[in-house]
């Protein structure tokens, strides 16, 4: 730093900030535009009447405002309201979530921290899991949970997540290894056994990355059908996802407005889970347990 | 506790958990089904009046599960149906699912597959064939001929839709038929005269050229492609398009397949119809009300008559439709038959096929229950039911109900059911391998026709016995 | 105290005193067996349970003529793969535009992922609704609406052809043309990024402040610092990211299942698309199965590739690697 700290030079400093600032701010919120124009066309279509969604696609404002594509969409089907799919979804999306992400913390400890005999082979295994397509895989499981009589329930939904899930597995795997094996050896000249290394080593300092697996296992969850399609027969118990699709028959004629409406309402708990979560991932973690 | 029995207690707390909540419902097969009381019932019932639903009562609780796909209208008027037949059935509890028509036949294929078909199932035309060859549906021909179900008011015509090998193995919930529906506005405006219902090929490509040269508009929206287009050109000529054990393709000569694509050629050339590549982008897969016909953009399209109260209601009430019967060929008769928009079927796995059959019957003949769905499948089947219905139906539905009745004075009698095999042809022959190699000028139309033969006869020469 | 002495105090538990140096080796072993697999016992115990049956019939009904609704499969031995590689011209469209995809939109996918994760690694104000809404697409995932949103979008007068419109070229029909229809899932796929974002962000923070710091006052500029200190540290995470993004590039389906089905001239029928429609569709579920195993080989391989050549450029901080 040469000059010294005049006024002229804090002056031109602040100038120069103030520009990039700007241009920043331009840049993202341009990009950031393209990006939500889609949804806002959903959320604008969701406020037009049926005749005029179709003939007036392109608009975002709508010529006729109208609320009664909530009405519609949330009152359901033969008496069982939207609150009863939001129920399922959260009960769903929450339990599975938070099964699958302590879970896939636990298992990723013990691949990635721990030696043992046909830890590759399991590892493999595990991520083969991935590479199978579950269009296949579907029927054989249906079946092994008839013969369980666990259908129509819950179960098969969030009994497989006990064990984890690879994906999350995997992705813990690559923070813990990026702590430094230091502290474990520490841990363990105090004493501490494997268990100890990692409630109260690993499991404070991944906390970014099991509220990022939290806030994927959320949504993902949130949205996946096939699974409740498959096991949950009772429409009493069916999801936001499973429910938006029984919306729309090509055959038939299909309430676009609710659908959009509903849709838009679905994605406010993912949103808010999002935003609600992400003020832990702007912490960061400081892998300061080598400080000096 | 000594830290390292940690990580044993905790696996083996889990894996004792997981093995409990694995065995709790012991793994139990399926109950086997009672023969003895299925045997009785139909006996009893044949001694018993029609449509009498109090002997029912004095049986036991009785419980079944309904499926059918939809959207949320349908599902609203079912449920209230159900409810309804509920009430005047105290001893039977009805279950239903639903779900949208995309992932209904997977999700029926998987009930299937595990053994847990509902006991009524809502079946298509499309797939009645493949579900009958495996002997999972019911034959009815007893219940219609014992009277529960009362088939007094229905034509056989529209029973025959039904019928798989002989057997009734569905009821048709709502007759339909195919249409040409054409914007009058439109047509008034570019001055081109309203077709006769006895109008050809040669009439419609005349009148879609007229009109888009009059008004720039498209004359004909999408749907020329569409395989039940292949199909009725050799109905009119009184052929089926495949032949009488479903081995192989039923016509010997292409050439009318071959000039109706190059009439879609010429047609696209000149910009009287939807290009195949915007049909495919714009329309493909979406729903009816995105037809351009409701937007303004053709002014004529082709559906099932059951699709003109959505388009209708999509449009404004104040648009003015009409509906014609299919053109037809040259010399040719009517390529209109009336076809069962959808059925009910029953499971062969049902443990109470006669309960399940008085829900049929009800569902067919109880004009309370017609009144809740108006007719929202298609034109009921009952002539009574029809007969009460009509003063109660709006503009676009009296206009499917007027049109079906016009249509079946002329009808020919439905075809065959599609072969197994055909699904095959039509989703990876049909358009991938024809329509769309011969609109984007790969193949020229003998060339596509040719393959059409070639590939179809390979799938369908499975069927040999 | 020696520090076999330590280790002897700090496991009572263990087989009495621990003497000789092979038998300290070994008994080490063997305790983190005993570890190892309880920590995976949840994972290996549903494994067993609920995964690896299914994908062993999986495995046996793709060399039967299984059709889902009859009972009893046949066994038809290598017929469902002679007829996949020899006589079915749609496979290797699927396989076409399976690899198309997956050459183009994964690393796409992540480039971008990497540039918006670190132009939002910044404390600057209002960044955190800006991450709100780059990640607010892929939360749409593949839903009903969704596939009306992107139809239109690209629709002959929706968005894009506005936008062409202003610079003077002619609309195109996007999804109606087979050399354009492909990449408006690419595009899907791409605005759907916040995903591996979210996770380069993660890894992004991970990074102390102090090396870039410690950097600068050594004279590094932007491109030094990107380049020596971003992408070493940020590797695990990439890796991750490369191996997850090919995985599930290799699977898409749902955005081809609800916006295109396949159309036009299969050029988006991506190979889980038409499996899925062999299966339940066409009731060929036998040869659904036979395709889906040539899946998992081809996908594993390119994984393994991807494993091995981690090292070469994978940095873990933790000195006993992988």
């Amino acid at each position: 730093m040469g000059e010294a700290p005049t006024l002229a030079w804090r002056q031109r400093k602040q100038q120069r900030a103030f520009v990039r600032s700007v241009l920043y701010h331009l840049i993202v919120s341009i990009l950031g535009l393209a990006m939500i124009y889609p949804l806002l066309w959903l959320f604008a279509s969701s406020f037009k009447g049926p005749s005029e969604i179709w003939t007036h696609i392109t608009s975002l404002i709508p010529e006729h405002f109208t609320l009664q594509n909530y009405i519609n969409g949330w009152a359901g089907f033969g008496g069982i309201r939207f609150s009863v799919f939001y129920k399922n979804s959260f009960i769903y999306a929450g339990l599975g979530t938070v099964i699958a992400v302590l879970s896939s913390a636990v298992v990723a400890y013990g691949f990635s921290r721990i030696r043992f005999a046909g830890r590759d082979l399991w590892f493999a295994c595990m991520l083969a899991t991935l590479m199978l397509p579950v269009q296949v895989t579907i029927i054989p499981q249906y079946i092994f949970f008839r013969r369980l009589n666990l259908l129509n329930t819950f179960y098969p939904l969030l009994l497989p997540r006990l064990g984890g899930q690879a994906f999350f597995i995997f992705m813990i795997m690559q923070f813990i290894r990026g702590i430094p094996k230091e502290l474990d050896e520490a841990a363990e000249i105090d004493g501490c056994g494997k268990a100890g290394i990692f409630f109260r080593i690993i499991l404070p300092l991944i906390q970014p990355a099991l509220i990022t697996a939290a806030i994927f296992s959320f949504y993902w969850t949130w949205e996946d059908f096939l699974a409740p399609l498959i096991y949950l027969n009772s429409p009493k118990l069916y999801t936001v996802s499973l429910a938006l699709r029984s919306f729309a028959d090509p055959s038939g004629s299909t309430d676009w407005g609710a659908i959009f409406a509903m849709s838009g309402l679905s994605l406010v708990p993912v949103f808010v889970v999002f935003v609600a979560f992400q003020k832990y991932l702007v912490e960061g973690i400081a892998t300061t347990g080598l400080k000096g | 506790m000594n830290r390292n029995r940690w990580p044993i207690v905790l696996g083996v707390v889990l894996a004792l958990s997981l093995a409990l909540s694995a065995c709790a419902p012991a793994a139990t097969p399926t109950p086997q089904p009672k023969p003895a009381t299925a045997a009785a019932q139909p006996t009893s019932a044949q001694a018993q009046p029609t449509t009498a639903p109090t002997a029912a009562q004095a049986q036991q609780p009785v419980e079944l599960r309904i499926v059918w796909w939809g959207s949320q209208d349908r599902h609203d008027r079912t449920i209230k149906v159900i409810n309804l037949f509920m009430q005047q059935h105290p001893n039977i509890k009805i279950t239903y699912e639903f779900v949208a028509w995309a992932d209904y036949w997977t999700k029926l294929a998987t009930q299937a597959a595990g053994e847990g078909l509902p006991d009524i199932i809502q079946q298509d035309y499309a797939y009645i064939g493949e579900y009958t060859n495996r002997n999972l549906l019911l034959p009815l021909d007893d219940y219609v001929k014992s009277g529960v179900i009362n088939t007094a008011d229905v034509t056989p015509a529209e029973l025959d839709g039904g019928r798989v090998n002989g057997k009734l193995v569905a009821i048709n919930l709502g007759s339909n038929s195919q249409c040409w529906v054409l914007d009058v506005d439109a047509f008034q405006k570019a001055g081109v005269p309203l077709p006769a219902p006895d109008w050809t090929w040669a009439d419609m490509e005349k009148a879609a050229m007229q009109i888009h040269d009059k008004l720039g508009i498209w004359g004909m929206g999408p749907g020329l492609w569409d395989e039940q287009i292949w199909a009725s050109l050799y109905l009119s000529l009184g052929q089926w398009r495949y032949n009488a054990d479903g081995t192989a393709i039923g016509y010997t000569d292409d050439t009318p397949y071959v000039q109706h694509l190059e009439r879609m050629l010429r047609l696209e050339k000149a910009g009287a119809i939807v290009p195949r590549a915007e049909d495919v982008a714009n329309y493909y897969g979406k729903s009816v009300e995105a037809q351009p016909i409701v937007e303004g953009k053709a002014a004529m399209a082709y559906f099932w008559s059951n699709q003109i109260v959505a388009v209708w209601k999509a449009a404004g009430e104040n648009r003015n439709f009409k509906m014609v019967p299919l053109p037809r060929m040259e010399g040719g008769k009517s390529a209109n038959y009336i076809k069962p928009s959808q059925f009910w079927s029953i499971a062969a796995t049902s443990k109470h096929p006669k309960e399940a059959a008085m829900f049929i019957d009800f569902f067919t003949n109880s004009v309370e229950a017609n009144e809740i769905l108006m007719a929202e499948r298609g034109v009921p089947i009952s002539s009574k039911v029809r007969e009460a219905l009509k003063p109660k139906l709006g503009k676009s539905q009296a206009a499917m109900f007027d049109y079906v009745a016009e249509v079946s004075k002329t009808a020919q009698p439905i075809p065959p059911a599609d072969p197994p095999g055909h699904n095959d042809i039509v989703k990876n022959v049909l358009y991938p391998q024809v329509a769309d190699p011969v609109a984007f000028g790969q193949l020229t139309p003998a060339q596509g026709a040719a393959v059409l033969r070639k590939e179809a006869n390979a799938i369908l020469a499975k069927n040999k016995k | 105290m020696t520090v076999r002495a330590k280790l002897a105090a700090a496991t009572p538990g263990l087989r009495g005193a621990i003497s000789r140096p092979g038998e300290r080796r070994r008994a080490a072993y063997r305790r983190h067996n005993l570890a190892g697999y309880t920590f995976i016992a949840p994972w290996l115990i549903c494994f067993f349970a609920f995964t690896l049956i299914p994908m062993v019939a999986s495995l046996y009904l793709a060399f039967t003529d299984y059709d889902i609704l009859s009972a009893t499969p046949h066994w038809v031995g290598l017929r469902n793969l002679q007829r996949m590689f020899f006589e079915d011209p749609r496979y290797w469209r699927s396989v076409r535009a399976t690899f198309y995809y997956v050459m183009i939109a994964v690393p796409m996918r992540l480039a971008f992922a990497l540039g918006v994760a670190m132009l939002l690694n910044t404390y600057r104000r209002g960044v955190s609704v800006y991450r709100a809404i780059y990640y607010a697409p892929s939360v749409v995932g593949g839903s009903v609406a969704v596939a009306v949103m992107w139809r239109q979008i690209f629709g002959t007068d929706g968005l894009i052809n506005a936008v062409t419109r202003l610079f003077g070229i002619a609309p195109v029909t996007w999804l109606g043309n087979p050399r354009t229809a492909i990449w408006t899932l690419i595009v899907l796929a791409v605005w759907q990024f916040g995903s591996p974002m979210l996770i380069f962000l993660t890894g992004l923070r991970q990074i102390p402040q102090e090396m870039y710091e410690a950097a600068a006052i050594d004279g590094a500029d932007a491109a030094d610092r990107f380049f020596r200190i971003t992408l070493p540290l940020l590797s695990p995470v990439i890796f991750f990211n490369l191996v997850m993004q090919t995985i599930s590039g290799f699977m898409v389906f749902t955005q081809a299942f609800v916006v295109t089905g396949g159309a036009p001239l299969d050029t988006t029928l991506f190979y889980s698309l038409y499996l899925y429609q062999r299966g339940f569709d066409n009731f060929q579920m036998g040869y659904a199965s036979a395709m889906a195993w040539v899946l998992l080989v081809v996908v594993a391989f390119f994984t393994a590739l991807v494993f091995k050549s981690s090292s070469y450029w994978v940095f873990y901080e933790a000195k006993e690697g992988a």
